[in-house]
């Protein structure tokens, strides 16, 4: 009845054109599979027919005929009775030989009977076989058309949501570059008067809530030029003693000034904004209310603690920072951007964010924050404002505007209404076009769905 | 060669070492008696006599030479150089590269033209932009004052120079590697092909050269070999036809076939010849031989003549050994009965020898020039005269043998065309006939004849042959002159029919190939007639097919006469198929002056068989095909050694390891069992390997224009200072680690059908032949897509940042490296996706390495910038990542910009598969029983082994009500092809009928 020896020793080849298809074949299909042992990809085990004691190999076949037997009475008696469709008898039949190969392991490695393993046959495991279990999906109308829909109807609330946000936030530019001859500031554009303070009047239609956050902004400024982005040095910053006395060489031509270093060295540093932004209040009464501006906080936490540092060294910072020059456009060395010995030095919050390079050449930086006094008070209430201005920045040489920006934010961050016309555009695109694909995959249902392979 | 020496002054006991003259002869001295051995040694001192002895190619030992009867041999180095054989052959062989190899090199002429016009762009409008003061050197900008000094040209170079370096990542390096990885790896596919491998000869397939992987799924014409491809090359003798009358072998009797009309002499006589014969090979056992009926003599006489003749003949060698290490030989057979093995050049004669072994006369073997032979248990020895050697020419050998009784004989044995006409007496016309008919049946055929020569005539042919052999000019001509004047007055024999067999599913393969709309010629050296019978019976050619015959064309304007007739009956009916036969003299004529017209009509026939074709000619046709006008890809099957030229010539080279030697193997590309495994290799090897690296190609192209474009564009922004996007960790690592893998295990796993579905439908291949996933049209989709997507990333970021917006809850402001990490993200996503969305098999290799791949840029974006790294100048990254990602604005940006890109793809997608679905897409929607499939594979996957056993349970369950005809088909992976042949013609679909 088992047949120890199958004709064919290859299990899953069965002869081309004609596939045992007779009940028998289960068996026969079973049996080989014990002497074809299959290394699986993940143990790479390679059974070899040589080396195999022969003691034990009779032991061995011993167990298999008995195992084989009962797993074969296991399958004719099986729940549906039958013959095992031959689709399914194969993996059956590895399935049983691998639990063989793992109870045969203390025995050494199995080898095939009589040694007759044929050694260049490729090893029948799914990897080499490119049978690798999968997952086989296809772009047709049909899976598509939902994702359509569920995109559509996902994308367009979203941006819905973020444009009402977006909508919300309160802003207000105010331009005091002063190239307009009526502008406060215009009398600041000579290099003359110095220093110049002007004033600008605005008026807040809206009073502003929560927290009010205090921009400085510049236009055609390129920050993000090559060379003024690799212009710093960066272990300076953080306070490394060498490089404080011997800056990069990135940092020319701002790299020493008079034989002396200058700390902090570099393009960026050197032209680092020095406008001065005051805001009051025009109440009702005669005399204004300044607004408090905090100064901390406008960084990132990781700059300010642990990227940038003050050299080590002696008690005070300008002891620090001896053998050292302030940069050529300073006023102040760096030791006195500030009266706070934690916002001094290159600490100083607002050099911090001076440092960290716009990627366009118009952009914004965080200047102050206008913090939230009450509930029941709004931060900047509506009615007149005036800005007082120092200005010191020249921009007009590379015909550049300033302003200053007080904007609220919202958990997305300042009024940006792009982000949510692109997410209701691309929703409805997306809506759209589940609307045609379904028209078409109706019209064409009939062309596409036969599965005719014309020549 | 000091041995040699010795050996050389022990021979002639004198040692004149006093000129070169003398060294020289007594090289020659040596290599004579190499040669002629002992009766060397007679000849008195040659080197004082005049004498001439000449070198032939047959005194040459040729590599692959075996040793017999002998330990040593002494042997001279003739010439080492470069025009031996083996260096031309080496040198021929040139660097064979791949259609999809070509269009890449296209590609990347045109990427390397876009790339230097963006330089030159970006370089010009640096220039006009830096006309001005103001934006040049701004005051807060200052150049410091060696940029200022140096010259001006010498800037114009270095900007020049530093765009290309800032955008030559667009030139994917990487490809290369990916491509030759791709390759490499994945021809271990072929070789672990449990449907490549033979399970009788246990040969796999082998992979000579990974480089033409995908060449496999572009070919247009196959031409193929016939003996030892088509068919088994394994002789059996089956018919053969004495004086006239025909005998088929049955187990090892001849027993005459249905009464001839022909044998009129003497129904009677015909009879008892056949009851006769059937005792003589009763009696071959029981050696009662001499007892039958006296008139039957004459006829005895015949067949033993024929016999002998058959077993006299040939250049079949003994070798007694039974095991022992030459096992592998080539034409090793076990005779049981007499324990010898027959070494044989030619398949035929070995199967002749045995034949006659069969009927009882059997030959034991040469000894010294003794030819022994057992005729009915009797011994008998002939004096081996001459061998006239046998060659392509002639197409005959003759042996002069000299007979126990002391006469001398010539028998002659060779292809009809050269034994008859020279024919004297015997059965000339029915054996015509007879042969003819053997050729119908496929059989080939062997005439045999043969001469008494009195010793006068001995004497003279041993004289003319002398002459020749030892003529040092024109000694071929000469020998050729001596064999025609020997080989003339013979009188016929009879003619041997020895059979083929066809390979199994040579039929169907070839009938597949041609659905896949390759042109498939057979290219054979064998005679007209069964090489038609041959290419009827394997399906080459159709009974329906109108077959043209270009054959025995005498002159150059007969034949171009003929190909204008062909090509004008080609015209007329064009709706019917057509085949064409040439013969090889036909065929060197048209090829000498009507190359063109040869190849319209050649076009235009859907079978072309080549029949007596030199190997040379066989090359000469690939080339001819090569170079012509459409330049398609053609691919060469043979088996022998006469193949090698053919193979080498083709564009693919496919050997078949059979029986004769490994030649055709070791110069193949890929070298396989069976011809049939040619249809996996071509429908689903070779479909699966040029989508895989056709994608594979594409998609390096296509991510490295998303990867640069926005550095190209961000130049607009930054006044052309060269400023880069991306921080350079993501420069390098981008194609190394963030894009790279998920690609090449595409290249290796992808399998956009199912196989069984492409092995059983072949003409899903003419769906990318001529390379069409390469066109310029599919080329500039990818490359529209790339560029596209790329200014969705730059400009999606651009609105995002650019803006000077806030993005973060805190109101802090990002800088110009988050803006890069921004596009860089969404970028790695992108492109991901992207690969996962052609990806139509997703193992969990593919799920691995493609979340893999985007998980490992997080956290590797995460690590990079959460440290500040002691060894690098600049901090740029620090913690630009993680306040990235901490903004809700860019998660709502990145997804959008992901999904945005990927919208216009799958909408170009399904648009194309809805309205205008090519056959593989329609192919797709064909599920061969995929449930089973899965589990299947998980099956031999190692954890899924016991996790199987529940499910496999459950499974049975439903698949055991599933009628088993249907399960069977659609699982075997053993038989792929067609269950019937009703499916091949009208090419039903395959039918998943649910359980």
């Amino acid at each position: 009845m088992i047949r120890v020896r199958p004709p064919l020793p290859s299990p899953f080849y069965p002869p081309p054109l004609s596939p045992p298809l007779v009940p028998q074949s289960s068996l026969f299909f079973l049996s080989p599979s014990l002497w074809g042992p299959q290394p699986t990809p993940a143990s790479g085990r390679r059974q070899s027919a040589e080396g195999c004691p022969a003691s034990s190999a009779l032991q061995r076949r011993w167990r298999r005929r008995l195992r084989l037997r009962v797993f074969c009475q296991g399958q004719q008696a099986g729940p549906l009775g039958g013959p095992p469709a031959l689709r399914g008898a194969a993996p059956w039949g590895s399935m049983a030989m691998n639990y063989n190969a793992k109870d045969e392991v203390d025995g050494g490695p199995p080898c095939a009977p009589g040694g007759t393993a044929k050694n260049r046959r490729p090893d029948n495991t799914a990897f080499k076989q490119q049978r690798l279990p999968a997952w086989q999906p296809i772009l047709t109308a049909g899976t598509v058309l939902p994702t359509f829909f569920i995109i559509g109807l996902i994308f367009i609330p979203i941006g819905i949501g973020i444009f009402v946000t977006s909508n919300n936030i309160r802003e207000i530019e105010i331009d005091y570059t002063g190239t307009d001859p009526s502008s406060p500031c215009n009398k600041c554009l000579s290099p003359n008067v110095t220093p110049c303070i002007c004033t600008i009047n605005f008026t807040l239609e809206q009073s502003f809530e929560g927290n009010v956050f205090m921009y400085y902004g510049l236009s055609n400024f390129y920050q993000n030029h090559r060379r003024y982005v690799k212009s710093r040095d960066d272990s300076q910053l953080n306070g490394d003693a060498s490089a404080l006395l011997n800056p990069s060489k990135e940092c020319e031509p701002y790299r020493r000034n008079e034989d002396k270093p200058i700390a902090p060295c570099g393009a960026i540093a050197n032209s680092m904004f020095n406008d001065t932004l005051e805001l009051f209040l025009v109440g009702n009464e005669s005399h204004p209310t300044p607004i408090p501006l905090k100064k901390k906080g406008i960084a990132w936490w990781t700059d300010k603690n642990v990227k940038f540092r003050n050299p080590p060294g002696g008690e005070s910072l300008e002891e620090r920072f001896k053998d050292t020059t302030k940069p050529v456009n300073w006023v102040k060395p760096v030791y006195m951007l500030d009266s706070e010995p934690d916002n001094n030095g290159f600490i100083n919050e607002d050099f911090i964010v001076w440092m960290r390079t716009a990627a366009l050449p118009t952009f914004r930086k965080l200047y102050r924050l206008i913090e939230r006094k009450s509930d029941l008070h709004p931060t900047l209430p509506a009615g007149r404002y005036y800005l007082n201005i120092t200005y010191n920045y020249p921009v007009h040489s590379f015909d550049g505007r300033k302003r200053m920006i007080l904007s609220t934010i919202s958990w997305m961050g300042g009024k940006n209404p792009f982000l949510g016309i692109a997410y209701i555009t691309i929703g409805s695109i997306s809506f759209l076009l589940g609307v045609v694909l379904l028209v078409i995959n109706h019209k064409y249902r009939n062309s596409s769905n036969t599965a005719d392979i014309t020549i | 060669m000091s041995a040699t020496r010795s050996r050389l002054v022990q021979i002639h006991g004198k040692n004149d070492n006093n000129s070169a003259n003398g060294r020289n002869c007594k090289l020659f001295l040596l290599v004579l008696f190499l040669l002629y051995g002992e009766k060397f040694k007679q000849q008195e001192d040659l080197c004082s006599k005049k004498y001439a002895m000449p070198l032939g190619p047959e005194s040459l030992l040729l590599r692959g030479a075996r040793l017999k009867n002998t330990k040593e041999i002494f042997g001279v180095a003739i010439y080492t150089g470069m025009e031996t054989k083996m260096a031309l052959n080496y040198k021929s062989k040139s660097q064979k590269r791949s259609a999809v190899e070509k269009s890449m090199n296209t590609f990347l002429i045109i990427y390397l033209i876009i790339l230097i016009s963006e330089a030159i762009i970006s370089t010009i409008l640096k220039y006009t932009w830096q006309a001005e003061e103001k934006w040049d050197e701004p005051w807060y900008n200052q150049k410091t004052e060696h940029q200022r000094n140096s010259s001006k040209i010498l800037r114009f170079i270095s900007d020049f120079l530093a765009f290309l370096v800032l955008y030559n990542f667009i030139i994917p390096i990487s490809l290369y590697v990916t491509v030759e990885m791709q390759k490499f790896l994945g021809s271990f596919f072929i070789g672990w092909d449990l449907d490549l491998y033979h399970e009788e000869s246990d040969q796999k397939a082998q992979v000579n050269t990974s480089d033409l992987n995908e060449e496999l799924g572009q070919v247009e014409y196959v031409f193929t070999d016939k003996t030892g491809t088509l068919t088994e090359n394994e002789m059996q003798f089956r018919e053969c036809s004495i004086n006239g009358i025909k005998y088929q072998e049955i187990n090892g009797r001849l027993v005459s076939e249905g009464p001839t009309p022909d044998s009129s002499d003497g129904n009677l006589s015909y009879l008892n010849s056949l009851s006769h014969l059937n005792n003589l090979s009763h009696l071959t056992t029981s050696s009662s031989f001499r007892t039958s009926p006296e008139n039957e003599t004459e006829l005895i006489k015949e067949h033993d003549l024929f016999f002998k003749a058959v077993s006299l003949c040939h250049t079949v060698q003994i070798s007694n050994v039974q095991t022992d290490g030459i096992g592998d030989g080539p034409w090793q057979s076990n005779l049981a009965p007499s324990q010898l093995e027959y070494y044989a050049s030619s398949p035929d004669e070995k199967a002749l020898v045995e034949a006659a072994a069969r009927i009882g006369i059997v030959f034991i073997g040469n000894f010294e020039e003794t030819m022994e032979v057992k005729t009915l248990g009797k011994l008998e020895r002939y004096k081996l005269l001459h061998i006239l050697e046998f060659d392509s020419d002639r197409r005959r050998m003759s042996v002069i043998v000299q007979a126990p009784s002391g006469e001398k004989f010539l028998f002659a044995k060779g292809a009809e065309s050269s034994i008859l006409p020279n024919c004297v007496g015997g059965e000339i016309e029915k054996t015509r006939i007879h042969v003819d008919e053997f050729a119908l049946k496929g059989l080939r055929t062997l005439c045999m004849a043969y001469k008494q020569l009195t010793s006068k005539e001995y004497e003279e042919i041993d004289r003319r042959l002398f002459e020749a052999r030892t003529a040092l000019q024109q000694r071929e001509e000469k020998l050729a002159d001596v064999f025609q004047f020997i080989e003339k007055n013979l009188i016929l024999l009879g003619a041997t029919a020895v059979e083929d067999r066809l390979q199994d599913r040579v039929r169907e393969t070839i009938e597949g190939l041609r659905m896949a709309g390759i042109k498939v010629w057979v290219l054979t050296g064998d005679k007209h007639e069964t090489a038609v019978s041959v290419s009827l019976s394997c399906g080459h050619f159709h009974r329906t097919m109108n077959i043209l015959e270009l054959i025995n064309q005498k002159s150059d304007s007969q034949c171009a006469e003929q190909l204008r007739q062909l090509a004008r009956r080609i015209k007329e009916d064009h709706v019917i198929q057509h085949g064409l036969v040439v013969d090889g003299t036909s065929l060197s004529l048209a090829l000498r002056e009507h190359e063109k017209l040869f190849m319209e009509v050649c076009r235009n026939c859907s079978a072309v068989l080549c029949c007596r074709m030199a190997p040379l000619q066989k090359a000469k046709v690939i080339r001819l095909i090569k170079i012509s006008p459409e330049k398609p890809i053609t691919l060469a099957v043979g088996d022998g050694a006469n193949d090698v030229s053919m193979i080498q010539e083709a564009h693919v080279g496919i050997g078949i390891m059979g029986k004769e030697g490994r030649q055709a193997a070791r110069n193949s590309d890929y070298a396989i069992a069976r011809f049939k495994f040619l249809s996996k290799l071509l429908f689903v090897h070779g479909h699966f390997y040029y989508i895989r690296i056709a994608t594979l190609v594409q998609y390096f192209f296509y991510k490295n224009v998303c990867f640069i474009t926005p550095q190209f564009l961000y130049q607009f922004y930054c006044l052309f200072s060269q400023q880069t996007l991306y921080d350079s960790v993501y420069l390098t690592l981008y194609n190394i680690c963030f894009t790279s893998l998920p690609i090449l295990i595409y290249s290796l796993l992808e399998q956009h059908i199912d196989p069984h579905v492409l092995q059983s439908k072949p003409t899903l291949y003419r769906d990318i032949s001529k390379n069409r996933q390469l066109s310029i049209k599919t080329f500039l989709y990818w490359t529209i897509l790339g560029f596209s997507h790329a200014f969705i990333f730059f400009f999606g970021s651009y609105f995002l940042i650019g803006k000077d917006i806030s993005l973060l809850g805190n109101g802090q402001m990002f800088g110009n490296w988050t803006f890069g990490t921004l596009v860089f993200t969404v970028m790695v996503i992108t492109v991901t996706v992207k690969m996962a969305l052609e990806t139509h098999f997703w193992t969990w290799i593919n799920h691995l390495v493609t979340w893999g791949s985007i998980i490992f840029y997080f956290v590797f974006s995460l690590f990079y910038g959460g440290i500040l790294w002691p060894f690098l100048g600049s901090q740029n990254m620090y913690f630009v990542f993680i306040q990235l990602l901490s903004s809700g604005s860019a998660w709502f940006a990145i997804i959008l910009m992901v999904v945005t890109c990927l919208l216009l793809d799958i909408v170009k997608k399904v648009f194309e598969r809805q309205l205008h679905p090519t056959n593989t897409e329609k192919a797709q929607l064909i599920k061969a029983n995929s449930s089973i499939k899965c589990l299947d594979s998980m099956c031999c996957f190692s954890e899924g082994e016991t996790a199987c056993a529940s499910v496999g349970r459950m499974l049975e369950r439903v698949v055991g009500r599933c009628s088993p005809t249907h399960v069977s088909r659609s699982w075997s992976a053993s038989d792929p092809f067609y269950t019937n042949d009703r499916s091949i013609l009208t090419l039903s679909t395959m039918d998943s009928s649910t359980c």
